[in-house]
């Protein structure tokens, strides 16, 4: 089309002027943009890079973690940071050694973080209230250094469950423990600033367009009840000063969800002074460690036995003669017996028994029962470096391992495994998965993720957990090797372990070195703790029932009261009420 | 779709597929970490894109003369809109601003609403009018600075000055096309001059956007930080890009990168080549919708087809001319591209009108 003799008048004329002048400022725009991006470019983009070069990250304030009633485990609290403006800095070395002094840090390795022409350098981070008054009262510019709040974390509680807490490092990321395992909801987002110089050549660190705020992570509650978990630190406490022993872990469970309600770890440690520990002081054995339980796997092997029909607890066994011989190895018993039922067999903790109804269950059906009790497994607890334990495969076992396994020799457990596997017993057979955490809330204090108890599997039949358990309250009954358990007119179940340590050097079992262990829950008739106590080398006492056992007592006692479980005292008149049938019936107790 | 103008269609889509890209490069950083979502933004552009095509539909199909009959009564209902915006409760606020209707999930600039009523009402009025009748001052011209004054002061209170500014060139334009007298329109020019001047130095920040186009670098941490952040973007790009989804810029330092400023990544992910294509893309948008123009017979389409073009056109050098730092800081977003529901609308329907006119003589 001829569009310069249009022949549509004024108008037609006027709209091609228009058009070509917009279409002339658009080529106008296209030059501008050769100008900028190819001429310029390089240069452009090498101020680019140096910006993005002088971006200074920002630590967020990290998420709190807190026990199952809100109080406070750790947290973080603001501190200041001192950084340097070097390109401001006339004198390097007048400021390093004025700094130095106040700060404690060699004057000469200041004065290199501040020699150089960068806009930005960090000079001391997270400094106490007072060296930042001090840093305040030198008269430095404010031009040449300046605070940044940072933070920091704080343990207000120091090594009340210091193992389940874990730390942070200096860097800012979790370490150990929930710190570790949550790190990203606990973490938050980091913050940017941009170092610029303003119309005047001074370099500024404050502003809005070139800072983005720190986002705050979220809060983590635990199950953890702060009480109970004191009251079982006291105990390890008192168990390490003792007997001596190389180590100590104490869990209490409740065993109808899961919850941890106090998990404690010795060697202890310090979180808000790491440094001044070793590496080995800070590992969760309670997660990390496997161990031969000996004796406390009876508990296992009968709850197995039950289940498959092959014993009645008032079946009898002879183990007269004190030992047990299979394969050429000889079992022995610490005491002497004549005949015993099933139920006795396990309240005394006899290994001939033991080995006897091992035998009479097959390695098949054992192995089986172990494995859906959880053991060779992780439990998917929220900690880090959990073992699996040791179960061997089936088709590995040897004539020994049957036997062995009967008295909790050849397997290794770890404490939560041990814990997890018991409070099944206590829960009708169900296999809870034991966890840690129940909420994540926001810095807001809004629910942003909730965690349940978890069914893991059924175990057991509830009739075979009801049978076990009435065996198992017999074990801390006079005359059981748990009798130190007992709580008064409470009923007690549980089963105590002392299991012979394997030297490392001989690879025999030591006659010196013991694990004591106690599992144990109260009530037994309708549980709310369940505790395991494992003390790894007592010294002077080895017995499960004399070390661990009494120290089940010690913690259940008072946790059930905060718990605000009842004692029952003797002869106390209960009133149950199971139903209209049963409706005001009045059981004597 | 038969007989339409398939390069201005075309054209187009390309931008309406470039900019969903776009978008989502921008904003899918910044979109997970604060709706936990990378494609927040991109399913919401999505979503726009998708009602402005059916709006672009509907519009190409109504006939000339039901536009000539709805100028008049959309003028009254943008008018009332712009009224409600301003209205404490019925506008929503944000950044001090109130320029959007809120209906539920959905937001609506009046504002944008506006520019495709008064172009309609302007080639309706002007078309009946005539030439001779537009040439008289009392009778022809100055109904139209009533008009245009009352829509430019609603608009400047809300406040947008940016999108207030864009309409007057617009219009004055379209008005000129319409066969005003030079003279009439360079009087009223000047008479707004002192207008504008006041209102510039009466609000401190547009000083500051004054004063940082002159010289950004000169305090680029604060008014000029967009400016220069839009340069390095830019200058990073060099020749090539850095590749889609690679910019830098976006991450922190460019501000708007998925709205205003959305160019300026175009730049950096594609390129010098990239940012030309581009730009030549709305090169043919403008030369199609004045070819359509051109072809129109009757006055009332000729002049309707080229105010929607003008107003594609002069939205797109403002929003670009910002970018590349040939015009002080606006917030204009770019047509087909730019992160927005009210304004891919509006432009998609004047697409479809220009479309629908475009058709082998109906």
């Amino acid at each position: 089309m001829p569009l310069a003799t249009n022949p549509r008048g004024p108008q037609a004329r006027r709209i091609l002027v228009v058009m070509t002048g917009l279409v002339l400022l658009y080529v106008l725009v296209a030059f501008r943009l050769f100008s900028v991006m190819v001429l310029s470019g390089p240069e452009l983009a090498k101020k680019a890079e140096r910006q993005h070069q002088r971006v200074v990250l920002l630590e967020p304030r990290r998420g709190s973690i807190l026990d199952r009633a809100g109080r406070e485990l750790a947290v973080s609290v603001e501190v200041e940071s001192l950084y340097g403006v070097p390109s401001e800095i006339e004198n390097p070395h007048r400021v390093a050694s004025l700094l130095s002094r106040v700060l404690g840090v060699p004057s000469a390795q200041l004065e290199r973080r501040l020699d150089s022409s960068r806009h930005f350098a960090w000079i001391e981070r997270k400094l106490d209230p007072e060296r930042v008054e001090r840093v305040k009262g030198l008269g430095l510019s404010q031009r040449e250094v300046g605070f940044l709040t940072e933070s920091r974390r704080f343990y207000p509680k120091k090594r009340l469950a210091s193992h389940v807490l874990g730390f942070q490092g200096l860097d800012g990321q979790g370490l150990e423990g929930i710190e570790r395992r949550h790190e990203e909801a606990l973490k938050g987002e980091k913050g940017l600033l941009v170092a610029e110089k303003d119309a005047l050549g001074r370099t500024i660190v404050s502003g809005d367009r070139n800072f983005r705020p720190p986002i705050a992570g979220h809060d983590l509650l635990l199950t953890i009840d702060e009480g109970i978990q004191h009251i079982v630190e006291r105990e390890l406490d008192s168990l390490m000063a003792e007997y001596r022993p190389r180590g100590a872990v104490g869990i209490v469970l409740d065993p109808r969800t899961g919850e941890f309600l106090a998990l404690a770890v010795r060697p202890e440690f310090n979180p808000n002074a790491v440094s001044e520990h070793r590496p080995g002081d800070w590992r969760n054995r309670a997660v990390t460690d496997a161990f031969e339980p000996g004796s406390t796997m009876k508990m296992f092997l009968a709850a197995a036995a039950l289940e498959e029909g092959i014993v009645t607890p008032e079946q009898t066994f002879d183990v007269s003669e004190g030992f047990v011989e299979v394969s050429g190895r000889k079992i022995h018993d610490v005491h002497r017996y004549g005949r015993l039922t099933f139920a006795e067999v396990v309240k005394k903790s006899s290994n001939v028994g033991a080995v006897k109804v091992g035998l009479k269950l097959g390695a098949e059906r054992y192995y089986r029962r172990l494995k859906a009790f959880g053991f060779g497994e992780k439990t998917g607890i929220d900690l880090s470096g959990e073992s699996a334990g040791i179960l061997h495969p089936l088709k590995s076992w040897t004539v020994h391992t049957l036997p062995s396994a009967a008295i909790g020799q050849e397997v290794g457990v770890t404490p939560i495994q041990l814990a997890a596997a018991a409070a099944a017993v206590a829960n009708g057979g169900v296999l809870m998965r034991p966890y840690l955490v129940s909420e994540i809330r926001s810095a807001g204090g809004e629910t942003l993720r909730r965690f349940g108890p978890t069914e893991v599997r059924r175990v057991i039949s509830e009739e075979t957990a009801r049978k076990l358990t009435r065996i198992l309250s017999g074990a801390t009954e006079e005359g059981g090797t748990g009798h130190k358990a007992a709580l008064g007119d409470l009923k007690v179940a549980g089963k105590t372990g002392t299991a012979q340590k394997v030297n490392p050097q001989t690879g025999r079992y030591s006659t010196t070195a013991y694990v004591s262990s106690f599992v144990g829950f109260v009530p037994a008739d309708d549980p709310r703790l369940l505790v395991l106590i494992v003390v790894d080398e007592p010294r002077g006492k080895i017995y499960g029932g004399e070390v661990a056992a009494p120290a089940f007592r010690r913690i259940a006692e008072p946790a059930l009261t905060l718990l605000g479980v009842p004692p029952a005292r003797p002869g106390s008149v209960v009133t149950v009420a199971m139903g209209p049938k049963n409706a005001g019936e009045s059981v004597k107790r | 779709m038969k007989g339409v103008d398939k390069v201005l269609l075309i054209s187009v889509a390309v931008l309406l597929v470039a900019g969903l890209g776009m978008v989502y490069s921008a904003s899918g950083v910044m979109a997970l970490k604060k709706y936990g979502d990378s494609f927040y933004f991109f399913k919401k552009q999505l979503l726009w894109v998708a009602i402005g095509l059916s709006a672009m539909a509907v519009a190409m199909r109504i006939s000339v003369p039901t536009w000539n009959r709805l100028a008049l009564p959309l003028l009254g209902v943008t008018s009332l809109l712009l009224v409600a915006v301003l209205i404490p409760g019925v506008g929503a606020e944000v950044n001090g601003s109130r320029r959007w209707l809120r209906a539920g999930p959905l937001t609506f600039q009046p504002s944008e609403l506006a520019k495709f009523a008064l172009v309609l009402y302007a080639a309706a009025s002007l078309a009946r009018k005539g030439p001779e009748r537009i040439a008289d001052f009392v009778y022809g011209f100055f109904p139209y600075t009533l008009v245009l004054g009352v829509f430019l002061s609603l608009i400047v209170f809300q406040p947008d000055f940016g999108t207030a500014v864009g309409i007057a060139i617009v219009m004055l334009t379209l008005l000129f096309i319409g066969g005003a007298r030079v003279l009439h329109l360079s009087s009223f020019s000047v008479f707004l001059l002192p207008v504008i001047y006041k209102l510039v130095m009466g609000a401190g920040y547009r000083i500051e956007r004054l004063k940082t186009f002159v010289n950004p670098w000169k305090d680029p941490t604060a008014s000029g930080f967009q400016m220069v952040q839009s340069y390095l973007a830019l200058g990073g790009g060099g020749l090539f890009g850095a590749g889609l989804g690679e910019g830098k810029q976006k991450l922190f330092f460019l501000p708007e990168a998925h709205t205003d400023f959305i160019f300026a990544l175009i730049g950096e992910e594609m390129g010098f080549v990239g940012a030309l294509a581009v730009l030549a893309l709305f090169g043919v948008v403008i030369w199609r919708g004045s070819l359509i123009a051109l072809r129109m017979i009757d006055p009332f389409p000729r002049l309707l087809a080229a105010g929607l073009t003008l107003v594609i056109g002069v939205q797109t050098f403002v929003n670009l001319g910002v970018v590349v730092g040939l015009l002080p800081t606006k917030g204009l977003p770019l047509p087909f591209v730019s992160f927005g529901g009210s304004a891919m609308l509006i432009n998609l329907i004047a697409v479809g009108i220009l479309l629908g006119l475009s058709r082998k003589p109906a």
